[in-house]
């Protein structure tokens, strides 16, 4: 048995931490073919070893901070003086909305005020306070599109690709190309939001129809953070340490009645690596052992900001450790503000600014921040005309997918520059216009790959991140 | 003669560039086991060394290297490279192409210009070149004068197939075989004993002793039912001190309800049963599958001979008379055995017409690769593109078989899954249901008018707000058909986006402007008709693998589809067996009986002729491979290792006589499986023990002569179903709808029904499953998108599209899995909740019991003192937790909202530390593998 179809690896796998599904094939695979090259494979398998892309690679790593919801462009990094000038006039042009029931056609300047911030003199908002000190750091994209409707559609777009569900996301796809330089921590790890899932739930780091090994891991901020990768709280400590050793002298007394059956053997260190998984797990999720001037640079102790800036410095002691790509997510429609967005959208920045600013600081001064992408965004913008309109309490935008901004750092970006620019309005892209696929393109470029030869073998098609859609490497804004 | 021993070539697998598919068996690798050379014996399909002197033939040594490197360019294509053609020795001396050039010059090596460029590299030009030994073999025949076996065919057939292809032992009738031993019956009644004692002995090698009376019960006990020797079980198998014990043991587990349960997954496994469509990304659940489970599991409780079991699942619609209606339980299940041939995924209800033609001969191609590694054991889907390079099966063959299924399939009357379904309502139920229906509709329209008026009240609010002058024109463009609006019209509304963009599906959103219910009002309408559809009687299907009557009519033509591609299709084929095969074949499959109007059929019964000759007890494939399967799962390995490859680069049988032997016991057996079952574990050589010794290990190491029984892994299921036996949760109902599964809060896939909103977010119900999570693993939902992750952690397979043996692999997730899971935590507490109430606070009488039901066996003293002491220092740790403020909480299987949904209970020192002790003991190798 075990000879045919399904492989049995037992022994040396018994010492690689996360290997686990054993079916399918490795991308290099797909390269060879692409070359012509009929390929003489040993049984497929797939692991989250580490593995080395075609191009020399500029990313090693990378932190995303997905912003759900779709943050107001207009009110954070697109200033548009002629809407301040044509505030409350009628916006003629066209216009999609969402949430008809709610529409007007009327134009709101963005209440707060928008300031030249570093040597680049890239302009933020008031907001932001935080992002204005790295903006020398960021490439900030001001043209982003995927014009598809509505939130799930546009999660889906920009996390897997293609606007269906089901798919696997591009943190899957690099795992699933490059495994992870960590064998004891998993490769892909998704740190949520204590207060709710983002819309598209567990979707958002599903690893569609790669193999199951490359979905991203959830780690929860209370305990136990990681199925079965957390003991329940009773057990934790003495009480498993004795659990283990009373299943290791059950198993050493069983092997000695089994002379010579080596599975028995690797069972038994396969225990030993789980243990040390677990350790290490933890070890990477605690940050009582940074220092005093990293807590207060996150200030992991703010009452408002602390939460999402802990996750922050957890996901930079993770890429530190090894692991390839690490998203945080913020809550059920943290920015979706079609209403109130005068108290929500402040209160929302007050909750990342601190923390995201401070871990490009953090990866700089500590020499990771060329090898690390981290990326900003969400999966839309708003519109710039009044949505409920029923005074200062009240009003609010729609949902805009056709011009957002979005920023970068790091792993290859350029510093200091922005990139593309929406009308006059901030309402669609007009130029240097970056879509979901330039965007995926542009990643994984970075990473050492061509996006259209970076492929999994399904149905008989080639699938890709990109989609095979048109997609473009947005070369302008590398180095 | 000379033991004919065999021994495995290492598979390696190689996958063309086709856009189709198409696992390859690449060649043999030269670094075989270090074991393997223990035992000396041909290894196929490698070059073996041949001696020097030896008579090298173009049809025995040089064609199988032309047809694996060569042929696909200079011989198969429409086009031969350079106009060499290397299918026939004479062709390599004629001169070819435009130069005119010899590729050999028969006894002048130096001179073959074939020669030259293969060993230089020059050819082939992609791939894999030639070895040195090749090319050395190459050389010598070339030197020998380039002999043939014989005198080569005039011209070349369609499908050529030399004498020595068909000598290869797979194709040859099955042999009547005598017992060995025969001065020895006596001793060694079984049969299957004397195949395997002889070729021990002439080893000096001899079976291992019987296994004890507890190894025995849990191991026979696993094997056949998949669940562990229940605590009555042991009681009644410990009290039977008769000499037959055994053999009513496994009486009785052939008669259990379980039986069928484990070797009907056995078989769903060949099938690829799923409950989804695949293919997509939504991967549509497939809801009507668990029929054709279900039938799998009855078939085999009833034993059903397997003769019966193939014709019906090949052709059961063409054994039951038009029209499929008000149908009996016989009839349904003939239907429902179809479903074999409805397994594979099938995507063709969800892609584009662009996509169709692929998506269709996807599931084509899909369902015949199922077909022919279940039931022949080759590797024919290689075939698709270009004759096969290992095997005698031409691309051409490989359309032959795909035409005794085309008119079921039918890709250009596609029919899609929902299309495909049978419904089971009889007449009678059907009438009721529409009476229902007709009840329902008068609810519709109410609400219907109901959304109406809300509409209007809605827009009359809205207009009320705009200026007096607005609201008539506004009303007007409005009401005003959408195509038929002026064009000022249109911008009129553009300006008023909460006038333009106001309709049903939109309606919902106003409430909130209006401090409305109105979307509430209408849903309780809509449930009120849903209420009133709930008392229709329910109807049920059977998704069926049948003929339309159009394709019936006028059958689809199969055409060869060249290098694969289904949009250029050549010579158009007809139904036959593999023409290897075909002197097996009497009459041509679907041809219509002398007299009858073949107009009138309801059926072209090419798979029912299909079915029947291969179900004749001749066929030279069929029952070699089936004896092969029950074998390898009750041995660990099949006398031929590789079951689902019974060609060149599979293995040779390690007993080949015995493999004909069963094959023909199956048949005179009237086909009975459970009588294969009988034979093989009231064998000696499954009831030996399972200990290795130095010596067998080094004249066999891969136990391939069954010197001891092998120590194998539980599977899946068989771990989680055993979990549950021992916690006494298991919950043994049979059949009906698989146990839902969906995403817990972490993406990780848990037994639950999704409350989910759609997109995605906990909505915070629960609903429960009422005792359905403790079922057995069989019931559980396979979606092919979402294997429960319990299953999935023990190498429960993808179905792509089918799975011929389970990996045992042994990574770190399992082990995190058995210690930390809330499965097995839950699983564990279950066991220590069982325990106390069965022996109360008597340690050492519970560590007894707990050993026993964990290992069907009794513990020695000193393993009851450990178990006992580790009971009081555990205790005592825990109370030293709860002391400093660590709460000792009841574990709870995780609830689809949440680890929140249900309130864990408190526990006790004393519990939870019993809790780990059991949770030791299901986490234990002891427990883990089979003796």
């Amino acid at each position: 048995m075990n000879r045919n179809g399904c492989y049995t690896r037992r022994h040396f796998l018994a010492q690689s931490g996360f290997g686990l599904s054993s079916l399918g094939a490795l991308w290099l695979l797909q390269q060879e073919k692409l070359l012509g090259k009929p390929v003489d494979l040993v049984p497929q398998h797939f692991d989250t070893l580490p593995k080395v892309p075609p191009f020399q690679p500029r990313a090693r790593a990378m932190i995303s901070m997905f912003m759900q919801g779709g943050p107001s462009q207009i009110d954070l990094f697109d200033p548009k003086p002629e809407l301040d000038k044509r505030n409350g006039q009628k916006f003629t042009g066209e216009i999609k909305f969402d949430d008809a029931a709610n529409a007007s056609t009327k134009l709101m300047a963005s209440p707060w005020r928008f300031k030249k911030h570093g040597q680049s003199g890239i302009e933020v908002s008031e907001l932001l306070p935080y992002f204005s000190q790295i903006v020398d750091d960021v490439t900030l994209i001001r043209g982003m599109q995927t014009g598809v409707s509505n939130h799930d559609q546009s999660i889906n777009a920009m996390q897997t690709g293609g606007i269906l569900g089901g798919r696997p996301t591009a943190g899957s796809w690099l795992t699933y190309a490059l495994g992870s330089e960590s064998q004891e921590l998993p490769a892909y790890v998704a740190l949520t939001d204590p207060r709710g899932l983002p819309v598209r739930g567990v979707g958002n780091w599903s690893q569609g129809w790669l193999p199951s090994l490359y979905q991203g891991t959830a780690v929860r901020s209370a305990e136990p953070r990681m199925a079965n990768l957390d003991p329940a709280p009773h057990l934790r400590g003495a009480a498993q340490s004795q659990y283990l050793d009373f299943l290791g002298e059950l198993n050493r007394a069983h092997l000695a009645r089994h002379p010579a059956e080596s599975d028995l053997e690797a069972r038994i260190s396969s225990y030993a690596l789980a243990g040390r998984l677990q350790v290490a797990a933890k070890e990477a999720l605690d940050i009582r052992g940074e220092s005093e001037a990293t807590r207060k640079m996150y200030g992991v102790d703010d009452p408002e900001s602390g939460e999402f800036a802990t996750r922050c410095l957890i996901a930079r002691r993770l890429i530190e450790r090894g692991v390839r790509f690490v998203q945080l997510f913020t809550g059920n429609q943290t920015w979706d503000h079609h209403k109130g967005i005068f108290k929500g959208l402040p209160s929302a920045c007050k909750y990342v600014d601190r923390g995201a600013a401070a871990l490009v600081m953090d990866l700089k001064e500590r020499g990771l921040l060329d090898s690390t992408v981290v990326h900003w965004g969400g999966e839309m913008g708003r519109l710039p005309v009044i949505e409920y309109d029923g005074g200062r309490d009240v009003v609010g935008r729609d949902h805009n997918t056709y011009g957002f901004s979005m920023w970068l750092a790091g792993g290859g970006f350029k510093a200091g520059v922005v990139h593309g620019e929406t009308d006059e309005f901030g309402h669609r892209a007009v130029k240097d216009i970056v879509t979901h696929h330039d965007y995926h393109a542009t990643l994984l470029h970075l990473f050492g790959f061509d996006h259209a030869k970076l492929t999994f073998q399904r149905n008989g098609s080639a699938m890709a991140l990109t989609d095979n859609k048109e997609a473009r490497v947005v070369s302008e804004i590398l180095t | 003669m000379p033991p004919r021993i065999a021994f495995p070539t290492r598979r390696i697998f190689h996958r063309t560039p086709a856009a189709l598919l198409c696992a390859v068996l690449g060649v043999a690798a030269s670094a075989q086991g270090a074991g393997a050379t223990a035992l000396a014996g041909a290894n196929a399909g490698a070059v073996a060394a041949k001696a020097p002197d030896q008579t090298l033939t173009f049809e025995r040594d040089i064609r199988p290297l032309f047809k694996h490197h060569c042929v696909h360019c200079h011989g198969e294509g429409e086009k031969l490279k350079g106009g060499l053609d290397m299918r026939l020795r004479r062709f390599l001396v004629e001169p070819h192409g435009d130069g005119g050039d010899v590729a050999i010059v028969a006894g002048k090596p130096a001179e073959s210009q074939m020669l030259r460029l293969v060993r230089e590299g020059e050819m082939p030009p992609k791939g894999k070149k030639l070895t040195s030994e090749e090319v050395g073999l190459l050389e010598r025949w070339i030197a020998q004068g380039a002999p043939t076996a014989r005198p080569e065919p005039a011209e070349v057939p369609k499908v050529y197939i030399t004498e020595e292809e068909r000598e290869f032992w797979v194709f040859q009738p099955i042999r009547k075989v005598t017992l060995p031993l025969a001065e020895r019956a006596g001793e060694l009644p079984n049969p299957v004993d004397r195949f395997v004692v002889r070729e021990l002995e002439r080893r000096n090698l001899s079976l291992n002793p019987e296994a004890s009376r507890s190894v025995l019960l849990r191991r026979v006990t696993l094997d056949l039912t998949g669940l562990p020797p229940s605590a009555e079980e042991i009681a009644a198998f410990e009290a039977d001190t008769a000499p037959d014990a055994y053999t009513r043991l496994v009486e009785r587990l052939l008669a259990s309800p379980h039986y069928g349960e484990r070797w009907g997954r056995h078989w769903l496994d060949l099938a690829g049963y799923s409950d989804s469509d695949g293919y997509s990304e939504a991967d549509p659940l497939r809801a009507w599958a668990f029929q054709y489970r279900d039938y799998v599991i009855r078939s085999l409780n009833a034993d059903k001979p397997l003769d019966r079991f193939i014709q019906e699942q090949l052709a059961g619609d063409e054994m039951v008379p038009l029209p499929h209606k008000n149908l009996g339980p016989d009839a349904v299940d003939k239907l429902a055995a179809t479903g074999f041939l409805r397994m594979v995924p099938d995507g063709t209800a969800g892609v584009a017409s662009a996509e169709q033609v692929t998506a269709r001969n996807a599931v084509v191609g899909e369902t015949l690769k199922v077909v022919s590694t279940t039931l022949l054991g080759l590797s024919v889907g290689c075939a698709q593109c270009h004759d096969h390079k290992h095997d005698p099966i031409a691309q051409r063959d490989y359309y032959q078989m795909r035409a005794i299924f085309e008119p079921g399939f039918d890709t250009v009357n596609w029919r899609v899954p929902a299309n495909r379904l049978v419904s089971l309502m009889s007449d009678a139920e059907r009438a009721a249901s529409e009476a229902v229906e007709a009840e329902a509709k008068v609810i519709d329209a109410r609400r219907k008018a109901r959304e109406e008026e809300l509409i209007e009240l809605v827009l009359g609010w809205e207009l009320a707000k705009r200026p007096e002058d607005l609201r008539e024109p506004l009303r007007a463009a409005y009401r005003m058909p959408v195509k038929e609006r002026k064009p000022e019209q249109v911008k009129l509304l553009k300006e008023h986006p909460t006038v333009n963009q106001l309709s049903p599906g939109s309606l919902y959103l106003y409430d909130t402007t209006y401090k409305t219910k109105h979307a509430d009002e209408l849903k309780a309408i809509a449930e009120e008709a849903a209420a009133v559809r709930k008392r229709k009687p329910q109807e049920q299907f059977v998704a069926v693998f049948n003929e339309a009557p159009a394709s019936v009519k006028t059958p689809p033509k199969t055409a060869v589809f060249h290098r694969g591609d289904p949009k250029n299709p050549k010579d158009v084929v007809g139904p036959a067996e593999l023409t290897v095969l075909a002197s097996f074949q009497k009459g041509e499959f679907g041809a219509a009986p002398a007299g009858a109007d073949p107009a009138a059929r309801a059926s072209l019964h090419r798979r029912l002729d299909y079915a029947r000759h291969l179900t004749s007890g001749q066929h030279p494939l069929l029952t070699r491979v089936l004896v092969n399967r029950v074998w390898a799962h009750h041995f660990g390995r099949g006398i031929v290792g590789t079951p689902s490859d019974f060609g060149r680069m599979g293995d040779r049988p390690s007993h080949p006589e015995l493999l004909d032997w069963l094959a023909n016991a199956l048949v005179e057996k009237g086909w009975s499986l459970k009588e294969m079952h009988r034979l093989l574990v009231n064998s000696n050589v499954y009831k030996q023990t399972s200990t290795r010794s130095a010596e067998k290990d080094a004249a066999d190491p891969d136990n391939l002569l069954l010197g001891r029984m092998p120590v194998r892994r539980m599977d899946a299921e068989m771990l989680r179903d055993s979990m549950l036996v021992a916690s006494g949760l298991l919950n043994r109902t049979m059949f009906g709808a698989p146990i839902p599964v969906m995403k817990d809060v972490d993406g990780q896939v848990i037994l639950g029904i999704d409350t989910n909103d759609g997109s995605g977010r906990p909505t915070g119900k629960f609903v429960s499953l009422e005792g359905g999570e403790f079922r057995r693993s069989v019931y559980v939902q396979m979606r092919r998108t979402r294997p429960l992750g319990m299953l999935e952690t023990f190498d429960f397979p993808k179905m792509e599209p089918n799975c011929e043996g389970r990996a045992a692999s042994t990574v770190a997730p399992q082990s995190l899995a058995l210690m930390n899971s809330e499965f097995a935590l839950s699983q564990a507490t279950a066991f220590a909740d069982r325990l106390r109430a069965e022996c109360g606070s008597d340690a050492a009488a519970v560590v007894r019991r707990a050993w026993k039901l964990a290992f069907a066996a009794d513990p020695a003293e000193e393993e009851v003192k450990k178990g006992v002491e580790f009971l009081q220092k555990q205790t005592a740790t825990l109370k030293a937790a709860e002391a400093s403020g660590t709460k000792l909480l009841r574990p709870v299987m995780r609830q689809p909202t949440g680890p929140s949904a249900v309130k864990p209970e408190p526990s006790t020192p004393e519990h939870a530390a019993l809790a780990t002790f059991c949770q030791a003991l299901m986490s234990a190798n002891a427990f883990l593998y089979i003796d």
